[in-house]
């Protein structure tokens, strides 16, 4: 998982700011609708911007449970507050309070929905709807019908709060994962019928899922089977190498014995007769696709919740891998970069051996230079002599005469000379 | 396999031997100026032949180790420019050698010899001047480059090998949730 944090602070006038700190995988919108009056229910955009969050992102860091825990922060204040959040771009969350019911909340939650053939279309199915109310029956009331727009509304009253922060923390962190669990009833609802019998041989019309609008996945439902399909895309070809080994060892460990029981995968760099009369668009890949056929041995009581969130992630787990494998690769390529240039330093002329011998010549050299020039000096000690014949003669009180009688223009040197410049030589001509 | 490579080695080492008796040689067409001539190419008559030459008229020296992997060493009077091509087995390896390849050339300042760009047919192109040997040991650059050479193959499938073994994982991981 990677790690980040968003931080909210309330700059006053219930206007909330949000900051992105560190990004991770996979990318968000999020667009903030808030109203700070006080009570007037005027309502000012305030700010919109991108930021992304991990596929297995930490409840607590969703921005639909830090915009509750806002909302449950200032439920004692009478303040309008409405915002709508956006999810994966397809994703919508609708968070309205009102001045006069400064103790409730309404939670509006919008997904996207399956094409054809669900049972869906016609609302949320049974289960879905008391997994929502099993959170806790006192805060959440589903309002129905929900705002138009919208499959989900939830009152939220925050007075029925458990009054430890613990206790209502972990609270929030649930009614935030409401969305989780609306997204996953679809699939949910056709793996538990994986074993019914109610389709007639040749009539398999594939089920396209749209969990992340760029990356819809299809469900094929067959006789005690349901085949899940994942056409794969990616922008670089780099990427789509690296994915193509991760898939053909995901083939590999599926067939072996390892993973015996664990649904038969296939990859295929064309798409499987299931998906036969899908339009062109949805077929054109560059990675190929991946299929798991899925067994009733596979969503037998806990195991439908793992194979279903497996499923829905199987795209971002596969972007996830590739971007990791970049990382590392380019970390095992600066690592040898140092160890080549350390290489090459080592062919460097000065650190060798024959330039040493050299050194020990001009050695000898001084040596013998000093042994002529010493011998001579010592021996007639002339220093003395030629330091007296380049001396001055000196006559006693020459000086003064000098002084007087005999002033020369001084120059600074005899060799050298003093530029004449040109801006002060026209003034004085 | 180790043995071809060796001679493949030995024969690179004996032709950059050869062909590395530099020396400072002025431009012919312009004044105070000192270029490779091996790159300009501006005079036919300073461009080496090989020394253990064929009968055919050749400035080139071109070492082949099998179909995929080969070196051309060209030579002249004051710079010699050595050209390599590595073996790519497959996609990955293909993908890893133009990624690592190009974040060295990307750093050619690091290494002084290395060209920026490679001869076109080839991966990688180190270009030796004689200011280069001047300031290197003969030796020790020739031992330098087929160092490279060798660690840019065994790097590249290390580097395969790991991320076959990182995908065994990962997909060992995943399909375990299943069971």
């Amino acid at each position: 998982m990677v790690a980040f944090a968003i931080r909210v602070a309330d700059t006053g006038g219930g206007v909330t700011q949000w900051t992105r700190e560190k990004a991770g995988v996979g990318g968000r919108r999020l667009q903030t609708v808030v109203a700070g009056d006080g009570g007037g229910g005027c309502c000012k955009r305030v700010k919109s911007f991108d930021f992304i969050i991990p596929f297995l992102y930490p409840p607590r860091y969703h921005p639909c449970h830090l915009t509750l825990g806002f909302f449950h922060g200032s439920a004692e204040k009478p303040v309008a507050v409405e915002h709508h959040l956006h999810e994966f771009g397809s994703l919508q969350y609708h968070i309205q309070s009102y001045a006069s019911e400064p103790r409730h909340a309404y939670l509006s939650i919008s997904t996207p929905l399956l094409s054809t053939g669900s049972s869906v279309l016609t609302g949320l199915p049974h289960h879905t709807i008391e997994t929502v109310k099993r959170i806790s029956r006192d805060v959440i009331e589903i309002i129905e019908p929900a705002r138009s727009g919208y499959q989900l509304t939830l009152k939220l009253d925050f007075t029925k709060l458990p009054r430890k922060k613990k206790y209502a923390v972990k609270l929030i962190t649930e009614i935030s994962s409401v969305q989780a669990v609306v997204l996953s009833s679809q699939l949910r609802e056709m793996l538990r019928n994986v074993n019914a019998q109610e389709i007639s041989q040749g009539t398999y019309k594939p089920i396209k899922l749209v969990y992340h609008p760029r990356e819809p996945f299809y469900v094929v439902k067959q006789p005690a089977k349901l085949t899940a399909v994942f056409p794969i895309r990616f922008k670089e070809e780099s990427e789509v190498v690296i994915a193509k080994a991760f898939f053909q060892e995901l083939v590999d460990v599926g067939s072996s014995g390892v993973c015996a029981k664990a649904p038969p995968c296939y990859w295929s760099p064309i798409p499987p007769p299931e998906l036969r009369g899908e339009t062109m668009e949805d077929l054109s890949t560059n990675g190929g696709f991946v299929s798991f056929e899925i067994f009733p041995r596979h969503v037998e009581g806990k195991k439908l919740d793992k194979t279903v969130w497996n499923l829905l992630n199987f795209n971002a787990l596969v972007k996830y891998h590739v971007k990791c494998t970049k990382g590392f690769v380019q970390r095992r390529m600066r690592s040898r970069l140092e160890s080549l240039v350390e290489a090459l330093q080592h062919t460097n002329m000065e650190e060798d051996q024959p330039i040493k011998k050299v050194k020990g010549r001009r050695g000898v050299k001084r040596l013998l230079k000093f042994t002529r020039c010493t011998i001579l000096i010592r021996r007639w000690n002339l220093t003395k002599k030629i330091k007296a014949i380049r001396s001055r003669i000196r006559i006693h009180g020459f000086s003064k005469f000098q002084r007087r009688w005999l002033r020369l223009p001084s120059f600074a040197s005899i060799r050298s000379y003093q530029k004449l410049d040109k801006s002060s030589s026209f003034h004085s001509f | 396999m180790a043995g071809s490579s060796k001679s493949y080695i030995t024969c690179i080492r004996n032709t950059l031997e050869a062909t590395l008796c530099l020396q400072i040689f002025p431009c012919q067409e312009v004044e105070r100026h000192n270029k490779p001539e091996v790159e300009t190419k501006s005079c036919p008559e300073l461009l080496l032949k090989p020394v253990r030459t064929n009968l055919r008229l050749s400035f080139q020296v071109l070492i082949c180790r099998n179909e995929a992997e080969r070196c051309l060493i060209e030579a002249s009077i004051n710079s010699v420019r050595m050209s390599v091509k590595l073996k790519q087995a497959d996609e990955l390896e293909n993908i890893l050698t133009k990624k690592f390849l190009r974040f060295l050339t990307m750093r050619a300042e690091a290494f002084e010899v290395l060209r920026r760009k490679p001869v076109q047919g080839y991966d990688v192109s180190f270009l030796i001047t004689s200011y280069h040997c001047e300031e290197m040991q003969k030796e020790k650059l020739i031992d330098f480059i087929l160092q490279f050479m060798e660690d840019i193959d065994k790097e590249i499938s290390e580097l395969k090998l790991t991320l076959n073994m990182r995908g065994r994982l990962v997909a060992t991981e995943f399909l375990k949730q299943f069971i």
